[in-house]
């Protein structure tokens, strides 16, 4: 009868939760993340605002998983009604949707961009965007589970070229580039919190993917696992950029993660330049945040109409191919990322802790334990 | 979806299989040339230029900067006929015509329209990737601020910012030419950056994005000096940078670089050479590590520096007739004389920082920043007139490990 509900085996397990989480943090983020936050803070303390976000974040995803525990196989969607009343729920869910396709067009441009840019020198956009876009669409033809499985192949590969190739910048690396810590005091530090923030979002996936794990109790733990891992890649990163560029270095330039590595070459070497073999592997981190958002788009309005799911994942991909052409340049990609980003922040930071006390003040939802 | 439907299906995914495969937008190598060395020096058109200017072949534009793009391998199809399929076979007979490389000059205001006007003559459009060395002439850094010049090699996508960037004495172009048969200028200045190891008289590299945050931060800095006689180059001295004009604006000596080198305590090789005070007669001193810190005092209003310098590393020459024993005592009298040639080289390079050119190239400025930031948020804007005049006291401390495989 319910056709949007969730079938017994599209189930996964706690790792592929945490996986999934992972997967959908980093993104296209790890790109810009610190010209971002050095823009904002000016002070090369800025790993420090990425521990505080990190640990913010982690916070934001416990009470998401919190307030999951007490619908048990409901995702978002399906449970806010009996929180808020129908209308505020439609209202509620509506824009958690925009806000999926949003962040998952974002991804789309930046990678279209940056591919644009720095491999596929003359290949249209277009082309390059819908063979992206139509592959993500036969992944969440799968369902979460195969994406799940797919993204347990992606995350220990795009980490491993990671890790190797900023690790090399440490032929170009000064110390003193990071120093002096807390020179400037602490401010700087939390105003680099904000956009520390942003490429942390990932957590909310679980607003959705609780629903669909074998064993809910262990959300918790995915949740650690699922920022943790994204709060050191990040921290990597943006230690070995400040420590290539500095923060004046850091500051002009468009994508400083990838113009770190193209700061250096390794001779002697099978490759001597690492931007095209990350850029290229770090495509897959992009696909995955894209395939999660635009999964977690079309379920939304499946579980809205109580429809089939696969006519929403079909008609989604014009819709987010549409939003991804609306900025005419980078600059206006990168604040639609900032405006997508800001909102979410208080979506899936703010949001369900509302709705956590309201639950718990009308006695809605089964107890966790 | 019926048996019909999905027919067709295949047969159009397989057909957009036969239109995807490879890659769109693919140039290959031999349908482009590859640029190696950059030289920007002021402008002054070649004799081609003024001839085919003659001919009408012009275009608005002001002679602002001549740029020499240097390519390999040079195309000299059209002479060597014989030589159908390998190219690399047949050089040998004829080593005196035959340059692995060629440079092409332009003259024009814009460095990206100068490199664009340079498809107008060439049948292989020019690409960037492989850039590896960029020559600045003294004399245009000190027309034009290097971020003027930089502004399109910064933002380009193909010009990596790993890539070299060295200041000629003269003309960039002769920076960028050699009589020597095979060898390719670009890549001759490029191996001998690496060669630091050997002698501390070589500036640590500064590559695109060195550059770029040291022009940012507004700093004064150093770019390594090449000086070049009958199309021999030789690395020498370093051209001075000023931090707020971004120009030249001086240069240091040989000399100059090795005093900074004991400053900064990056030595990892090189040769100290003094004359022994007894019989002056030559002695050196080959380092092997070097520690410095620069530690910075404030009392009140008064800023001070104190440079600590630490090295160890052998006695490897000594042209003492009749020979002298190496004795504890001996040694002990040798280092001595040694702490007093560093001490010298850093007299000098301070009083050139301080006295002549008023620039902070040691990094003094940055250790005060890492220890009293508040009082430097108030200096930075006036750092370089107040470090004029700030005093700076040395010591140094020389320890002969060793005496190489000789012992007296």
């Amino acid at each position: 009868m319910n056709r949007a509900s969730i079938s017994a085996e599209d189930k996964i397990t706690t790792s592929q939760a945490a996986v999934i989480i992972i997967n959908y943090t980093l993104g296209s983020g790890v790109l810009t993340l610190p010209r971002t936050t050095v823009e904002a803070a000016q002070t090369p303390d800025v790993w420090l605002s990425i521990i505080i976000s990190g640990i913010i974040v982690t916070a934001a995803g416990l009470i998401v998983v919190l307030l999951c525990r007490r619908f048990q196989g409901k995702t978002l969607f399906q449970f806010v009604p009996e929180i808020t009343g129908k209308w505020l729920a439609w209202i509620l869910s509506f824009t958690v949707i925009t806000v999926f396709l949003v962040i998952s067009a974002v991804q789309i441009r930046v990678m279209a961009e940056v591919t644009g840019f720095y491999l596929l020198d003359g290949t249209p956009v277009w082309a390059i965007v819908m063979s992206f876009m139509w592959i993500g669409l036969y992944l969440t033809l799968g369902g979460i589970n195969c994406m799940a499985r797919i993204y347990e192949l992606i995350l220990p590969i795009t980490l491993i070229f990671f890790l190797i190739s900023f690790l090399l910048s440490t032929k170009i690396f000064n110390i003193d580039y990071l120093r002096p810590v807390l020179g400037s005091g602490i401010m700087p530090v939390l105003r680099g919190i904000k956009p520390a923030l942003f490429p942390f979002t990932g957590y909310e996936i679980m607003l959705i993917a609780t629903a669909y794990m074998k064993m809910p109790k262990k959300a918790v733990k995915a949740v650690l696992a699922g920022t943790t891992v994204p709060l050191f890649i990040y921290l990597v990163t943006i230690i070995m950029v400040i420590g290539g560029l500095s923060i004046y270095g850091v500051q002009t330039r468009t994508w400083p993660s990838l113009d770190l590595l193209r700061s250096f070459e390794m001779e002697g070497l099978i490759f001597e330049r690492f931007e095209s073999l990350l850029l290229v592997i770090w495509i897959m981190q992009i696909f995955s945040t894209f395939t999660v958002t635009h999964y977690a788009a079309s379920l939304g309005w499946s579980q809205l109409f109580n429809k089939s799911l696969k006519p929403f994942l079909f008609a989604m991909l014009p819709v987010i191919f549409l939003i991804a052409m609306v900025p005419k340049n980078v600059l206006e990609v990168f604040k639609l990322g900032d405006i997508v980003g800001n909102i979410s922040i208080f979506l899936f930071g703010g949001v369900p802790l509302l709705l956590l006390l309201i639950s718990m003040v009308r006695k809605k939802g089964g107890n966790p334990n | 979806m019926s048996r019909h439907v999905r027919r067709v299906l295949l047969a159009a995914a397989s057909l957009l299989l036969l239109i995807s495969t490879g890659c769109w937008s693919a140039n290959e190598i031999e349908d482009v040339t590859v640029s190696i060395g950059l030289g920007l020096d002021t402008a002054k058109e070649s004799a081609f230029e003024k001839e085919i200017n003659e001919q009408g072949a012009h275009y608005p534009k002001e002679n602002v900067i001549t740029a020499t793009i240097q390519i390999i391998p040079p195309i000299n199809a059209k002479k060597g006929g014989q030589g159908g399929g390998g190219g690399g076979g047949g050089g040998g007979s004829s080593p005196s015509s035959e340059k692995a490389y060629l440079n092409e000059q332009l003259t024009g205001d814009s460095v990206i329209q100068i490199f664009r006007q340079f498809s107008l003559r060439r049948d292989r459009p020019i690409i960037g990737h492989h850039l590896k060395v960029i020559v600045v002439a003294r004399e245009l850094a000190q027309k034009y601020s290097l971020e003027q010049i930089f502004d399109f090699i910064l933002r380009d996508n193909e010009i990596r910012p790993s890539c070299l960037v060295v200041v000629s004495h003269r003309s960039a172009l002769e920076a960028l030419s050699s009589e020597e048969p095979g060898e390719i200028p670009a890549l001759y200045l490029l191996g001998v950056v690496n060669n630091r190891y050997r002698s501390n008289k070589i500036l640590p590299p500064v590559s695109l994005i060195k550059l770029d945050s040291a022009m940012q931060s507004g700093a004064s800095f150093l770019l390594q000096n090449v000086v070049t006689a009958k199309d021999e180059h030789k690395f020498s001295g370093a051209a001075i940078i000023k931090g707020d004009t971004k120009r030249w604006i001086g240069e240091l000596t040989q000399y100059d670089i090795e005093g900074l080198s004991w400053i900064k305590g990056d030595v990892v090789g090189g040769a100290l050479k003094t004359y022994a005070s007894r019989g002056s007669y030559t002695i050196a001193y080959e380092p092997e590590t070097s520690k410095a810190s620069i530690i910075p005092e404030v009392s009140g209003d008064d800023i001070s520096f104190h440079i600590k310098i630490k090295t160890e590393g052998s006695l490897i020459e000594d042209w003492s007739f009749p020979e002298v024993p190496s004795s504890p005592q001996y040694i002990h009298e040798l280092e001595g004389q040694f702490e007093e040639e560093i001490k010298k080289q850093i007299r000098q390079v301070l009083h050139k920082m301080q006295k002549v050119y008023h620039v902070d190239v040691g990094g003094f400025g940055e250790q005060l920043k890492f220890k009293y930031p508040k009082r430097w948020r108030k200096l930075k804007e006036r750092w370089e007139d107040i470090f004029s005049h700030v005093p700076i006291t040395y010591d140094v401390n020389v320890t002969i490990k060793d005496v190489a495989s000789s012992t007296d």
